[in-house]
């Protein structure tokens, strides 16, 4: 009975405004979601409301989701190609006064050390999406893969994955991050799989559960009848499947994923180094009593376009969440 | 029953997991005793290797021996996850390697003033999320939840630490609303001066229970016992706080658990932006200074508090609607 709720659901894309009684039946559905919903972090904007307006919206993308796109694939441009930008060097020291306003020479102003801070902003989406790309990618390959056999093979299997994902469940998030990057060095690589460990389990729940569906459907039990292998079911007929919903949440854990490496930054504890600019870091600099009155600039900066790039994954990724009318909320 | 044996089972899964990966990551003999870990003594003692440090071979050896007894390093970690349990079971969570001082000791010391942060928290958010919630789906789909939701949204998407520092200088530095620092002269004073990192906290927690609370309390407002309600011409709003907000705060109820352990994350960060001595910003100077049983003992409270909450509102759901104890 489950899953209707997390994946494409059939019976409730037409729209159609609830009567009292599907209401009730909704309520049962509603009960047995938490076993689910429970499992996964808050801070996502929670499904459609019942209200019934929502046909409308579903299948039109609309004007603001293609502006969070442009802003997007405008920070992706830069932090591919940031080094080849013609901005001041990012690490230069002295590259004008100490704490300098924004001008029309360096457009952002300078932090403490004279560092230019629009170019140190164009640098720090290097970190910051890469760590979330990557981390999203991991997430969808193990979680994914895990999910996927857990939800298909059942019994000892799917108990042990569960398990699993119920125990890196029970870290709080940024707990378990510190941990990790506690105990070693603090490489792009480590910081990339940390936050990817982070997205296993919420990934793996949602593939597994739209596994459970998929593997009850007519096609499958036509393959297996048909003689197919479990491989062969698995790759051929349940893998497209359940990849849309997990591929119509990827921009939504990036969001998160991103917000995580600020987080780790912000405490210090994200990629190591000199050069290795990130948005969280930026914004610790200057966070200092001091600067924050004097330099305001140094901090709202990076903190504005972070809060504009977070707030573009969120919307896009939502949009595409109901376009694809996937119920949960995941992460 | 099922469950307490799940609960257990997840308790040790988490410690163990947390335990063995500060181990087997990371070298603790190096922390507790520096350079001295890297010392062959077995090779000085068989005469096939020179003590290259300044002290005499003998004592330097002793202070390693004397380290590994202390904290078991010369066991295999399974046999030192067990003396480790044993050792936080009876209340002995071992010693900071900084300053010598009981871990015990320093948690006791933090742990108040996370607590009062993270309370406040929560008391914010859902002082906040319930009118804001029941306003929303009073009218539902007209201007105010329409904006309501483009602001809960907005919300949801600043990350807190950003969050912070905005708060930090609009409030706190520009208008001076609010004290900057953290001040613990007098009980007032402490909760004052936390107002500004619990609703940096809150806000952004309550504007997801906002929308929870909304939807459900849609869906309930269709349900027959508030037409009865509305039938037998109670007001509105009498029959929104005491007929539909009970059966509507089931979701809300279900995140509280696990936005605890969000809370707790950003914790460490509103402890280091507004300088609060708490739990938070112990752990994450532990983890700079490489101080293994501080952060270990730090990881296992934080985890465990975790599972148990949530343990515990499984056990809220059947209060909060007796539908769910028939089953």
């Amino acid at each position: 009975m489950s899953a209707e709720d997390l994946v494409t659901g059939e019976g409730q894309a037409t729209g159609r405004p609830r009567t009292p009684v599907e209401g009730k039946a909704s309520r049962e559905r509603l009960l047995w979601r938490f076993r689910i919903v429970r499992l996964v972090r808050p801070g996502r904007v929670p499904d459609d409301s019942p209200a019934g307006d929502e046909s409308a919206v579903r299948r039109r993308l609309g004007f603001s989701f293609w502006l969070a796109v442009v802003w997007l694939l405008i920070m992706a441009f830069v932090a591919a190609f940031a080094p080849l930008l013609p901005v001041a060097d990012p690490t230069k020291v002295a590259f004008g006064g100490p704490r300098e306003p924004p001008s029309l020479d360096a457009w952002f102003g300078t932090d403490a050390l004279g560092r230019d801070v629009f170019s140190r902003t164009l640098h720090g989406a290097r970190i910051s999406l890469a760590v979330g790309g990557f981390a999203i990618v991991f997430g969808m390959v193990v979680g994914g893969g895990l999910g996927i056999l857990g939800g298909y093979f059942r019994g000892r299997l799917d108990q042990a994955v569960g398990f699993v994902f119920f125990v890196l469940l029970s870290f709080p998030a940024l707990v378990l991050a510190i941990l990790i990057t506690a105990t070693l060095e603090r490489s792009m690589l480590v910081v990339s799989l940390t936050i990817g460990i982070l997205a296993v389990a919420p990934v793996g729940l949602l593939a597994r559960a739209s596994t459970l569906v998929f593997a009850e459907r007519e096609f499958v039990s036509a393959a297996r009848v048909l003689g197919a292998k479990p491989g062969r079911i698995i790759v051929r007929e349940l893998l497209p499947n359940v990849v849309i919903p997990m591929g119509a949440l990827t921009l939504l854990g990036m969001a998160v994923a991103v917000v995580a490496e600020g987080s780790l930054a912000f405490l210090g504890l994200s990629v190591a180094g000199e050069d290795a600019i990130s948005w969280g870091k930026m914004i610790v600099d200057g966070a200092g009593l001091r600067d924050l009155q004097n330099a305001t600039h140094v901090t709202m900066f990076p903190v504005a376009v972070m809060f504009v790039t977070v707030l573009s994954l969120n919307f896009a990724g939502d949009r595409i969440r109901q376009y694809f009318d996937v119920k949960e909320l995941a992460f | 029953m099922r469950r307490v044996v799940l609960l257990f089972a997840v308790l040790f899964a988490v410690t163990f997991l947390g335990f063995a990966a500060m181990n087997l990551l990371g070298d603790p003999l190096v922390n507790v005793v520096g350079v001295l870990a890297e010392l062959d003594c077995e090779g000085i003692e068989a005469g096939t290797a020179e003590d290259t440090t300044v002290d005499a071979a003998s004592r330097d050896c002793d202070t390693v021996a004397a380290a590994k007894a202390q904290y078991h390093l010369d066991r295999p970690v399974p046999i030192r996850y067990v003396l480790w349990l044993g050792d936080m079971a009876t209340g002995d969570f071992g010693t900071s390697f900084q300053n010598d001082q009981p871990v015990s000791h320093v948690i006791r010391e933090k742990l108040p003033e996370t607590l009062i942060l993270l309370t406040m928290a929560q008391i914010v958010s859902l002082g906040v999320a319930i009118p804001w919630g029941v306003i929303a789906a009073y009218r539902a789909n007209r201007a105010f939840d329409r904006g309501s939701t483009v602001a809960s949204f907005g919300l949801l998407s600043v990350p807190n630490f950003a969050l912070g520092v905005v708060l930090l200088y609009l409030l706190a530095l520009r208008w001076q609303i609010f004290p900057s620092a953290y001040e613990s002269d007098n009980f007032g004073g402490l909760v004052f001066s936390m107002v500004l990192p619990a609703v940096t906290l809150g806000l952004p927690l309550a504007a997801s229970y906002q929308r929870l609370l909304r939807t459900d309390l849609i869906t309930t407002l269709q349900e027959d016992f508030v037409h009865m309600a509305r039938a037998k011409g109670l007001p509105p709003m009498r029959i929104m706080f005491r007929h539909a907000l009970r059966p509507s705060m089931f979701s809300v109820v279900t995140v509280f658990g696990v936005s605890t352990g969000a809370l707790i994350g950003g914790s460490l960060v509103v402890e280091q932006i507004f300088g609060i001595p708490g739990i938070g910003r112990e752990i994450v100077t532990a983890v700079v200074r490489d101080d293994f049983p501080v952060v270990l003992a730090i990881v296992m409270l934080v985890a465990t508090t975790f599972v148990v909450l949530n343990f515990l509102v499984d056990l809220l759901y059947s209060w909060l609607d007796p539908r769910v104890r028939a089953r």
